[in-house]
Parts: C-alpha cells; structure tokens; sequence
C-alpha cells in the first residue's frame, strides 16, 4: 500500500490550526444574505439593492424560460406481461355482433394494442352508424358507474338493494315489467324467461324506436305470424316503395347490396325503381321514377294499385308502375313505411296479388330484427299510470325521448316503486329513474344474435369494460343470483363448435319457424283523396338514425347525403310550399347557409323556432324532419343540437313564421352541375344500344385532327407499366350515397372533427366526400332552344327541379399521374409515388395552400387550426378516451399542414410487407381501401391494374369507364363508371 | 451642359440657387418635424402595431384567423402581396428605365419612388411568410444545404421562383437606392456641426462612404448608376411577370391565362405610379418640396397613368374575348361569374376604378390639379387592390366542382393584417422622409442650369 502523499495548503494546517477546520465547514467563506432576501424584514430596511433584486429578477425569468424550453414527455409504457396474442404494431382481428337495439350487423373489429379501432363488415353490410359505432365505444359521456337518484354507488351496494326489492315485489305479488328493444338475442330471451320464472309475475315488452309495429300486426292479420319478412331485391325485377327508405334506414343494412346486384346494367337488365314518397328519401334519390305524394294520398294509392292489379283502372301517376307489376308477377315487390296495420294488409295483398311471397319476399323465412309492439307499449303506460306496475327495468331503450306519449310514460313512471334502467348512457330515461345501471357497449359485450331464421352471430368482448359497467344479461343473472353470462351463453349453444363459430363471428342452424297461413285477411279499401294542409311526416337521416349515437362527432359531422347539411335537423320544405310561407334559405357573405324559422305545431305539441331548409324533391303542401335529434342528455356533443320530431309524430301541421334566422352548416353549397359533364350519365336503352352512351371522349382539335387530352400534352408519361399501379373505380350506378365510406375513411384515417362553425365556414376535414347533384330545369340544350342567354342560363342553371333527378359521387384525392398539386408545392412535400399515388410529406408541408388552390377536384383540406388537443375542438382528439380510436399507422396531422386522402398508403404498405415477409405476390383482395372495403354495394373498387387478375384491369378498359374532368389531362388514378338510369 | 428646350416648362420653380437646393434638401433631416407629421406617424405607428398583434395573434392559433376555406386558399394575403409588390414597380422604373431614357424630370421623384418600391417590398415579402401554415419553416424554401439526404425545393414551383425574382428585386432595389443616395449623404455630412451633433454627423459620416466629390468619384458613380439601372430595368419586367406565374402556370380557370405577365406588369405601373403620386403629394406639403415636386412632375406621371391605365383596360378586354373565343365552359363561366356572379361588386369596382377613371386625364385641367390627380390616384390603389382580389378570390370560389363552390368573407384579422402594412409602410416612409435626404438633389443641381424656373426665364 502506498502511502498518498499530502500536500498542505498553509502553514496554518500543518499545524491543526482551528480555524481550518472552521473554515472547511463552511462552504461560502462570506455570510450569505439569506435572511436579508427572503426574511421578513421591512422592504425599505432590507439592504437587498436594487441591483441585487434586478439579478434575482433576470435569474429566475432566465431559469423559468430554461424550465419552459423542455420538451413534453410522452410515456410509452412497455408491457410487463406482454398478452400472447398482442404484438405491438400488429392488429388483431375479432368477428362479432354490432347490435344496439337499432342496427344489427355481423362485423369485423381490428383491434391494436387491444384497444377496437375500426369496424369493418363481415356477413353483413355495414352502413355509416354501424362504421362509427366504434366511437361511440371510447365515449366520455358513457354512464361510468351505478347510479341510485343521480348519485353514483357502487355494484354491491346496488345489487343488494335490487335484489331486495325485487323480493319484497314478488313477495307482495306485484307486477315486474321488462321494457327493453328488440331482443334478437336468443339467450337473453332464455334469461329474461328465467328472470320471470324467480320472480313470478313478469311481462316483457319490446319497443322499437322507429317502429314497425303496423307491419307486424298486419302480418300477424294477414298470415298468422307476426314477423317481418325477409326480403330479397336482388331477385325482384320491379321495385315499389312506398316511402320505405330501404337503401338508408328501413330495417335492414343489407338490402343496398342486393339493390344492387339487381341493378347492373353491363348484365343489360335492371330492376325498374319507382319510389311514391313526400320527403326525399336516400333511396327515393335512387330511384328510377320518383312520384312525389302527400302522405295522405298513400293509403288511397296502395288500394288503387291493388284495385288496379285485379283489373281496375289505375291512377295516372301510377299506371305505368302497375302495369310494369302486373308484368312481373312473382319478380317484384311493394313495400312501404306506414306504421298502419291496414295500410300494410293492403301491401301485403298487393305482393300476395303478385305472388311475390316465396319468391321476393318470404315470410317462412323470417327477420327477426324487428318485433316491437305498439298497443303492449300504450298497455303497459296505462298500468304504469294506473300503479299496476311495482317494478320496471328498461334495457336499450330511451322511452322518455322516442315516445310519441312520453309526457304519459313519464308520469307513470312516477307511480312505479322500482325503476331500474340499464343503459350505455345517463339518458333522458335513465335520469329519471332510481337506479341507472352502465350497461357494456357491443365491444365489451358478450352474446348472440339471431337477426332472421337460421342464421346465427356471436359477440365477442375485444377490449375489457372501459368503465364500471355490466352487461344486462349478467345483471340479469346477478338479479335472480346466478352470475358468469358467458358461460351461460356458451350452454345456450351445446351443440355447435363454440371456438370456431366465435372465430367466425357466425354459425347456422336450423330453426324452426312458426307456420305461415295463407293470406286471409279482409283488404280495406281507401279512396285516393288529398288532404288539405301542411302534412308533416318523421324520417331518419343515415347518419343520426334514431338518435341512439347522438353523442358521437363523426356522426354529427356526416352530412346528410341530399342536404348535405350536418350538426343539425331542420324542416324540409319544398320551393314552392316555402314561397307560399315567404321562407328562404340564403347564402350570407362567406357562403355559409341561413333560413327562416317557423314554429311548428303537430299532434297538438309545438316545437319553437325550428330552422326550414328548402329541399328539391320534396312533395308540395308536406314537410318532414328527422328523428335523433333535440337530445337533452346525450353527452357534451349531441346536447341541444336540433330538435326531438319524435314528440311531434306523423300529422297534419300548424306552422307560423316567426322573424330571427338560424345558421346551418351544410357541407354542399351548390346543387346542380352547372350544364358541366361531372356526373356522366345515360338510360339504360342507349347503354345498351351504345356502351359509350353518355361517355364520349373529350377531344381537342389540332393540326392532327381531333386528339383526346393525353395526346395534346407537355408532361412526359409516367412509367407505370412495372410494380403495382394502384387505381380505384366507382361506379355512380352503384353508388347509392350511404356515406359508410366517409366514416370509414374517418375512422383509418384519423380524420379530424371541426365542429359545426368551422364546417360553416366550409373548412370540413373530410377526405372523401360524396357530392350530390341534382337536375335543374334549365339545360344547355333548353338554352339554345329558347335563345335564352348565358347569364340568364347559368342563374337559372343553379336552382334545382322540384323534382329532380339526383346523383352521388363520391370524390377523394384523384391521385392524378400529371398532378396540378405536385408542380406548384415550393417545397416538395406533395410529389408522385411508383405506385401511382400522390404522396404527401406532412413534415415537409410549410401550408402555402397553393396545392389546395391548384386542385380541380378540391379534396386537399387544409389544418386551419390546430384539431386535436384543443380545447376549442372538443370532440374525441380532445379526450383521453376518445384519442384511444385513433390509428396508430396514421400520423394526427399538426396545424398548418394540408392534408388529403393517401388511398390508405398505411393499408396498402402492410399488405405488401405481409407479402414479402411470406414471400408470396400481393393478393389483390387484401389490398383495400378503407372506402371500398366499408362500400355495401361494392360501387368502390380498388386494386392494382398491373395485375392481370383483378377485376379492376377490366373495369378502366369498360365502355363506361372515365376520368372526371378529363380535358385537364390530370390523367387521375381514380375513374368513374358511367351512371345508368332505366327509364325512357 | 444639358440642353433643353426653351418652351418646355422649368422643373424646378421659385429661382433656387445650388445652396438653396443643399438647404431644401437638408431642412427635413435637420429641422424638427412638423405637426403633420406627428399626426401621420402616430396614426401609423397605431396601425403597425395593430397588425403586429393580428399577426401574432394569426401565427398563435393558426391560418383558421382568417377567413380563407376549403375553396379559396388564398383570399386577402396574396391579394396584398400581389398589390403591394406591384406599388414597387413605379420606383424602379422611374429611377432606372426613365433613366436609361435619359428623363431629366424623375430627378425630383425617384429618390421617394425608390424609397417606396424598398418599403412596399418589405410589405409584401411580409405576406408570402405569414400566409404559411407553418411559417417557422419558412427556411425550406430556400436553397439551403441540408441532412433530409439533400432535399431540395421543387424548383417547378413558381412560388419558389418568387423567392428568387423578389429578393434579387428587393436587393437590386436596395443598392440601386443607396449608390444614389451617397453623394446626397455627403451633402449632409458636411453641413453637419461636429460639435452640435457630433452623433449624427459620424452617422452621415459613415453611410457616406468617404464621398468627397473628387471627380474620379462623380466618374464612378455615374457608370455604377448606369450599370445598375441596366440591371434593374429587366426586373421592372421580370419580377411581376413571375408573380404572374403564380396564377398563369396553375390551372385554375381566369388563372391560368398567357396574357398574365404583361398585364400583370402594367397593371404593377399603373398602380405604382399612382401610389408615387399619392405619396408625393401629401410629401411636398408636408416636408415643404412644392419647388421640385411640380405640377409639371404630376403631369408626366398622369401621362404615364392614362397610358397603362388604357393597357390595363385593353387586358381585362382580351381576358374578356379570349374567354369567349376559347369555347371552354369553365374558361367562360369563370368571366361570366367574375362579371355578374356574387362579386359582381369587387369586378363593378375594379373596372371603374382601373379602366373609367384613368380617362379623365384627357383633360387637361384635371391632368394639372393636385387634388384632383390625388383623388384619382386613391381610386386606382383601391382599383387595383381590387384587380388582384377579383382574380384570386372569384376565380377560386366557383372552379371546377359546383360541389366545393363557395364564398370569402374577411374576419377583422384580414383587415387588421391589411392596414398593419399600411401602417408598416407610411411608418417607415415618415421616418425615411425626415432622415434621408428626399431628393437626390446632387442629380438635381445638373439640371438646375437647364431646367430651372430663373434660367428658363433668363433665356
């Protein structure tokens, strides 16, 4: 060991001197002035100077900048037990049910990281509530926790009280009522039966918001079964509908695709559309001849066709449609929206007449999606108001806002000892009720569905339960003290393979089905009369549909597909009937659209100061609004916008104008096409005369003779002969205007949502869009006709027809090969992908706008704000729970930045690794846009035109096949397919 | 010496000597300001700072301040931009083309028009910064070496082609101004007392450049004048021409138009000269130059104003017949809508404002009236304010797609921004008028013995 040397720093110690060791205790040699700083002296006594407090001043301002400078930590916490079946940054898929007492369908849920992120379709369509039902999942405003008077509680605490009660009802004898939606699920029947056997006296009734309670009980009349028949478009050869919104909201999300199927016009036949209806319907549009009616008129004409079919004269609007019924006997069918059991007898012999049963339509095979009945649901308001009722629990149903009488159910609410409502959320009913128990949404949810004879789906739980709910079949169990519902379910299956039909998401099975009896009922017989008045009539917009999903944004902002207004509902009106009342609708001077305000009176209920939109294709003399709006407790984003048309019901209405104007924010300022070839369109007698019917090349005249734009053009050709070529079609004959796509795109994308003022200020965010166009009186040929000059032909140009003809089309970034956009970014960040696609560089994106500017088709949306994190867009990019849907392969763009559809770049390059990785060419149809895959009607498609085997190869080199706005040469990746109406 | 005729009238009135001209010159820089000028600074002050909030305020919550949308990405920002890059124009003409022509009567006015065309550019470089979403990287669209694997800008955007045309213009501009401007800081320099202001005399001192009149000197400077007027003068052409290519290489309907870059060009002269006017005559009152800003002066502007104001009407005439004559439905809707659509009122403006009222120079009276020339000088700024507004903001809201068709309407930010550089301009041009030497009186004294009142009269 050697020894350290020591060096000393003085003589002082070398000698232990004292005052050394004093001295190395103390680390400041002077006596630091703490005391004269931070005592607490008198200010004016302190000897802190002036200078002294300017050096505290700069140090603690320089200190709190340095603190500020620190970039915010974000946590990525790793897991510590990594799930099995979880690898980060790969998705897992689940098959289940979506049901939430409204829409039905069997999906697909992509999960990451375990959290649900998007829906997508799997044996049945999907449609844009469905699409967004994901949402609707990672909703704050959800009921969180049990709740007794609007107090939160806890499970145990509620249970046991429950529990209680209900024994004290059953032993006292008194009535317990289940009143609950339609229950498809056959094991929660099974449960609710048991619920009823350990409590004795136990009614269940069901309640269907939109009800079709006629249709059943005319069915019951007419054939013995009160079902609903399952129908089947795409044998029919002649289509009528009486009002029934069959391609938006009546019943059923499938029938778009059989529509469909029965409509393509390359097979040389189409099904014949005609659509008798007051307020333009999503499926009227479609229709090949739309007769516009007043409500009243229908019964009178439904008895005419029938008197017509068993060889009557027909009415003039509808001769030519029973002519073409009576043609197709056994290839048609009739449906229609009435609520009225006998109007629906009379549709029932109308397709009995027709022989349409079994063949169109087949009642032995039926739907079971919905069984509500309207007098169970007035008896049990009457016993309830009566005190018959000890005990009522609710399940999925909001009667205190859907009711016609909710002002009678209400009161007799207040007579019922126990009322107990299970439900996602805190609602107009479940407020008033003593106990508010958080039922598990569809995603958190074991169960079964059983939506029509023989077919069976499973729902399978993809992520824990975000909060303290329960589902209602456990609740159940709990109640009669059973518990494990999945268990329960799992025995209520013995026989099928459980594992691979919960993989499916599905499994068949016999079943037996009551007996149908052959059509007995008497057919009443109606005049065709006109009533006099204003009649007003409920429908459902597809984004709203009964109001269930109020709270979720993306809903709210999903423009209605022909009025293309959103984060509202308002009275529908025609022109005419408007100008009667002297109502407008006006642009103010950023273009935004305004209108009067009426009151509106129905059924003895007035709603005040209700917004009018002028809307072509509405029916003189009616006017009609939409239902799921004027929610008072469905959350932060759906309060108080619109208003409840349910507590109005269908009726003759009292209006008055009143002054004041209302904001709307509507997504389409301009209806019609201009005269301009956007939308080409033909009959389906000149397609079949002429493919190229109605797509005649743009060509420009040159010295060579008349050339297409390709051929008069400076840019140099893209190579695209090697790799992959992405390119979309979208056929217009297809595409029926649903909007599933946008969400779809909404929710791969990321899409932000800006809230109603913004989308005033025609700042949407929406990717993809689908214009809607309708026909205006004047055209060009007209103009010429009538020497009418051009101003006067463009001013007249821009009103619509009373009765227009519509058309949709949607558009997304063309992803053009000679790009206007990529020519003018100063900076590169938008430029042209190998694989066709338009690429762009958010990072690089300085927001000069130019792109946007320079785009023909004006899909670029530009960030105006900053949209996620601000509490100025409170919608789900502003919440911790509602962040949790976003997609992790998407970047949320930053302020100042322009965005746009990347034709789901994220998608595209997953495929083509997984390909890689397995070595094997990229299958086509796992290459899927978020907007083709969620398109019911397959209208869009998307595939790789490099590849001999897809059917998108085909579809570009089709007659019908074209480039919207051709003449640019922007030589776009995306094409359209000529829209094709059968009519003469 | 000069000759000139003898029936031409003198440029410079009231018999001044060479020392009365150095006085006149000096009095500004000298002297104390006046009342008026108090009053028009502060006013200017006032509007500046407004501006400097809307802007923060814009570059603090993001592009949505204003009232652009989805179908009209560029509304008031690129309309100022355009407008105030065009004022620039008058400067650089006067000083290097009426130069190069040997036009002896721009000596009085091209000191202030230069300083005008530096001070405008400066208000319109403003724009293209903060019309970003993202104007913090503003850099990217520089050529600047960088680590993203050497990304460059696109050079096929014309946006990037106004960096290059505005700063080469802005640091032509800027020499061109300070080259004539040093033997006028000399003049200054040595009129100052070292002991009075010992300050401002080494400040003259220095921007001086050691001028001491030596005819080497004069030698020099005269060739540099012309060097750099034949540098200049291409851009009096090419500057507006490229801002025209903003629009005319795009393909946006009553955008995308060849005739752009002449009629942009034009219409950048005749508004410049209009806002030279507008400046020199409030100037002349207000730091007392009546003897060398002459009627005479106006007269020659006022010329020029009827020539390119009568252009610039022939322009919107061909723009008008081309869309016809094209058959493109677009092409003609486009004008149609400009014409008689929701803007029909801005159009209404621009073509009485740019094309009517131009014309009354015919007549001499009003051709030879200060008030009246400065009345009309105001409508022709607003005019052609207007011009650009109608053709970025009408032919962007109704193109292509009847769907995505809309309007503009301004928030109090767009207007905020507007008169900040309003503010920012007559801000700096007040300080430039009691600072610098506002007529580049050292060319003056060259044609004193020619062109002024008591020599003409002598003769």
């Amino acid at each position: 060991m050697t020894k350290a040397k020591k060096y000393w720093k003085g003589l002082a110690e070398l000698n232990n001197d004292p005052i050394v060791e004093k001295l190395r205790q103390n680390e400041f040699v002077e006596e630091i002035p703490v005391d004269e700083f931070l005592g607490d002296k008198e200010l004016s006594t302190t000897s802190t100077s002036r200078r002294d407090f300017l050096k505290f001043l700069g140090f603690s301002t320089a200190a709190a900048t340095l603190a500020a400078c620190e970039t915010p930590i974000n946590k990525a916490i790793p897991y510590v037990i990594k799930p099995e079946e979880i690898t980060p940054g790969v998705a897992n898929y689940y098959a289940t049910t979506m049901y939430d007492g409204h829409d039905y369908a069997s999906v697909l849920v992509k999960t990451r990281e375990g959290r649900p992120i998007k829906i997508d379709a799997n044996k049945s369509a999907t449609n844009a509530r469905i699409q967004a039902s994901v949402l609707s999942l990672y909703d704050s405003s959800r009921l969180k926790n049990p709740m007794k008077g609007g107090v939160d509680t806890d499970w145990s605490t509620t249970d046991a009280e429950i529990i209680v009660k209900l024994n004290e009802i059953k032993s006292g004898g008194g009535k317990i009522a289940i009143l609950s939606s339609t229950i498809i699920s056959p094991s929660t029947t099974q449960l609710i039966a048991d619920f009823s056997a350990a409590y004795g006296n136990v009614t269940h009734v069901q309640m269907d918001a939109v009800s079709y309670s006629g249709m059943l009980d005319a069915n019951e009349a007419s054939f013995g079964v009160r079902v609903l028949p399952t129908y089947h478009f795409d044998k029919a050869e002649v289509i009528v509908s009486f009002g029934a919104d069959f391609l938006g909201n009546w019943l059923n999300a499938d029938y778009a695709k059989q529509y469909v199927t029965a409509r393509n016009p390359n097979s040389g036949k189409m099904a014949k559309h005609y659509q008798v209806e007051s307020a333009l319907s999503l499926t009227g549009s479609n229709a090949d001849d739309r007769i516009q009616i007043k409500p009243s008129e229908q019964a009178g004409l439904l008895s005419n066709l029938y008197s017509a079919l068993n060889g009557g004269t027909a009415d003039s609007r509808i001769a030519k449609m029973a002519n073409d019924l009576a043609n197709n006997a056994g290839k048609s069918i009739v449906v229609c929206n009435s609520n009225d059991a006998e109007v629906q007898t009379l549709v029932n012999a109308i397709n009995n007449t027709l022989g349409n049963y079994e063949n169109t339509l087949s009642l032995s095979n039926p739907s079971y999606l919905r069984q509500g009945n309207d007098t169970e649901v007035s008896a049990l308001i009457e016993e309830m108001n009566a005190g018959k009722i000890a005990a009522l629990i609710t399940y999925n149903v909001n009667p205190s806002y859907t009711l016609l009488d909710a002002d009678g159910y209400n009161a007799g609410l207040k007579k019922v000892g126990l009322t107990i409502a299970t439900s996602l959320y805190n609602d107009e009913s479940a407020a008033k009720m003593m106990y508010a128990c958080p039922d598990n949404h569809y995603l958190e949810s074991w169960g079964d569905a059983n939506p029509s004879n023989g077919v069976y789906t499973l729902m399978q739980p993809t992520i824990s339960p975000l909060f303290k709910g329960r589902q209602f079949q456990e609740s159940l169990m709990v109640w009669v003290g059973k518990s494990d519902y999945h268990t329960y379910l799992q025995n209520t299956y013995s026989s099928i393979d459980w594992n691979k039909s919960v993989h499916d998401g599905y499994f068949t099975q016999n079943q037996s089905a009551a007996t149908v009896s052959s059509f007995t009922a008497s057919v009443p017989s109606f005049d065709v009369v006109k009533a006099d008045g204003i009649e007003f009539e409920m429908y459902e917009k597809i984004s709203m549909g009964d109001g269930t999903q109020a709270n979720n944004p993306w809903l709210q902002e999903l423009p209605d597909p022909l009025s293309r207004a959103c984060w509202d509902n308002y009275l529908t009106m025609s022109a005419a009937t408007a100008r009667d009342l002297g109502i407008t609708n006006w642009n103010v001077s950023n273009g935004a659209l305004n209108g009067n305000m009426v009151n509106i009176t129905v059924n003895g209920t007035t709603l005040n100061n209700v917004p009018v939109m002028i809307q072509p294709g509405q029916a003189v003399g009616t006017i009609a609004m939409a239902v799921g709006y004027g929610r008072t407790a469905a959350g932060k984003c759906g309060d108080g916008i619109g208003f409840n048309a349910f507590a109005l019901g269908n009726g003759t209405a009292t209006i008055e104008v009143v002054g004041g104007e209302y904001e709307f924010a509507a997504t389409q300022l301009h209806h019609t096409m201009m005269g301009r070839e956007i939308v080409k369109e033909t009959t389906l007698a000149d397609f079949i005369k002429d493919p190229y019917s109605g797509n005649h090349q743009v060509t420009y005249a040159t010295h060579n003779g008349k050339q297409p734009a390709d051929k008069v053009t400076l840019w140099d050709k893209f190579d695209h002969s090697t790799g992959h070529f992405w390119n979309m079609s979208i056929d217009l004959t297809s595409c029926i205007g649903c909007s599933a796509c946008v969400i779809s795109c909404h929710a791969e994308n990321n899409v932000p949502v800006v809230g109603k003022e913004e989308v005033r200020k025609s700042r949407d965010m929406h990717w993809i869009r689908i214009d809607r166009y309708f026909s205006s009186d004047m055209t060009k040929e007209l103009s010429e006709a009538e020497k009418v000059s051009a101003i006067d032909m463009y001013a007249e140009m821009e009103e619509p027809s009373a009765n227009p003809e519509t058309v949709f089309q949607p558009v997304m970034c063309q992803h053009c090969s000679n790009a206007p956009c990529e020519t003018v970014c100063p900076v590169a960040a938008t430029s042209h992908g190998n694989e066709g696609q338009n690429h762009m560089a958010y990072n690089r994106c300085v927001g000069t706008r130019y792109c946007a500017n320079n785009c023909p088709y004006k899909v670029r949306r530009f960030n105006w704000f900053q949209y996620s994190d601000n509490d100025k867009f409170d919608f789900n990019m502003n919440d911790d729970h509602g962040k949790m849907v976003l997609n992790p392969d998407v970047v949320v763009r930053s302020r100042g930045v322009m965005e746009k559809c990347s034709m789901c770049i994220q998608k595209i390059q997953e495929v083509k690794l997984d390909a890689k990785k397995a070595g094997k060419k990229v299958r086509d149809e796992d290459a899927q846009t978020a907007c083709s895959s969620a398109c019911p009607t397959n209208a869009i498609v998307f595939g790789d035109v490099n590849d001999d085997t897809h059917k998108i190869q085909a579809l570009k080199k089709e007659e019908r096949a074209y480039k919207l706005l051709e003449h640019l040469n922007t030589d776009p990746s995306v094409f359209y397919q000529t829209k094709i109406r059968n009519k003469a | 010496m000069h000759k000139e005729a003898e029936i031409r009238d003198p440029l410079i009135l009231g018999n001044k000597t060479y020392h009365d001209i150095s006085k006149d010159i000096a009095k500004p820089v000298e002297g104390k300001a006046n009342k008026y000028w108090w009053i028009l600074f502060s006013l200017s002050l006032v509007l500046f700072i407004w501006g400097v909030l809307c802007i923060a305020y814009t570059i603090g919550t993001g592009i949505g301040a204003w009232g652009l949308n989805k179908t009209v990405g560029w509304a008031w920002d690129i309309t100022n931009f355009v407008w105030w890059i065009g004022i620039g124009h008058a400067g650089t003409l006067i000083s290097a083309v009426l130069l190069l022509f040997r036009q002896k009567w721009r000596m009085s006015i091209n000191r202030s028009a230069e300083a005008m065309t530096i001070f405008a550019v400066v208000q319109a470089a403003l724009f293209p910064l903060i019309h970003m979403g993202r104007p913090w990287l503003a850099y990217y669209v520089f050529p600047i070496p960088n680590q993203f694997g050497s990304l460059w800008m696109n050079f096929n955007s014309p946006l990037i082609w106004d960096v290059f045309a505005i700063s080469t213009y802005f640091s032509v501009s800027v020499v061109f101004w300070y080259i004539g401007l040093i033997p006028d800081f000399a003049m200054i320099r040595d009129r100052m007392s070292a002991t009075i202001s010992p300050m401002k005399k080494k400040l003259y001192s220095l921007l001086s450049f050691g001028w001491s009149g030596k005819a080497k000197h004069w030698q020099r400077f005269e060739e540099v004048s012309l060097v750099l007027a034949g540098l200049a003068t291409p851009l009096v052409f090419s500057v507006h021409s490229i801002v025209s290519m903003d629009f005319a290489t795009s393909i946006v309907p009553g955008w995308h138009t060849t005739i752009f870059p002449p009629y942009f060009v034009l219409g950048a002269l005749f508004s410049g000269f209009a806002m030279v006017e507008t400046l020199l005559i409030i100037m002349r009152k207000v730091v007392s130059l009546e003897s060398y800003i002459t009627i005479k002066h106006i007269e020659y502007m006022n010329v020029i104003i009827i020539l390119t104001g009568s252009l610039v009407g022939t322009a919107y005439m061909t723009e008008l017949f081309m869309s016809w004559y094209s058959g493109v439905e677009f092409e003609q809707y486009a004008f149609l809508n400009r014409a008689t659509g929701p803007y029909w009122w801005a159009y209404a403006i621009m073509m009485t404002c740019n094309v009517l009222t131009p014309q009354l120079y015919w007549i001499k009276s009003i051709r030879t009236s200060f008030v009246a020339t400065f009345v009309i000088s105001i409508f022709i700024n607003i005019g052609m304010w207007f011009e650009r507004f109608v053709i970025i903001v009408t032919s962007l809201h109704r193109d292509y797609l009847p769907s995505a068709w809309t309007m503009f309407s301004p928030t109090f930010i767009d207007i905020g921004i507007f008169l900040g550089t309003i503010g920012f301009f007559f801000t700096l041009f007040l300080l430039y008028s009691r600072t610098f030497p506002v007529i580049a009186q050292a060319e003056l004294k060259s044609i004193l013995k020619s062109s002024g009142s008591e020599y003409k009269n002598k003769k």
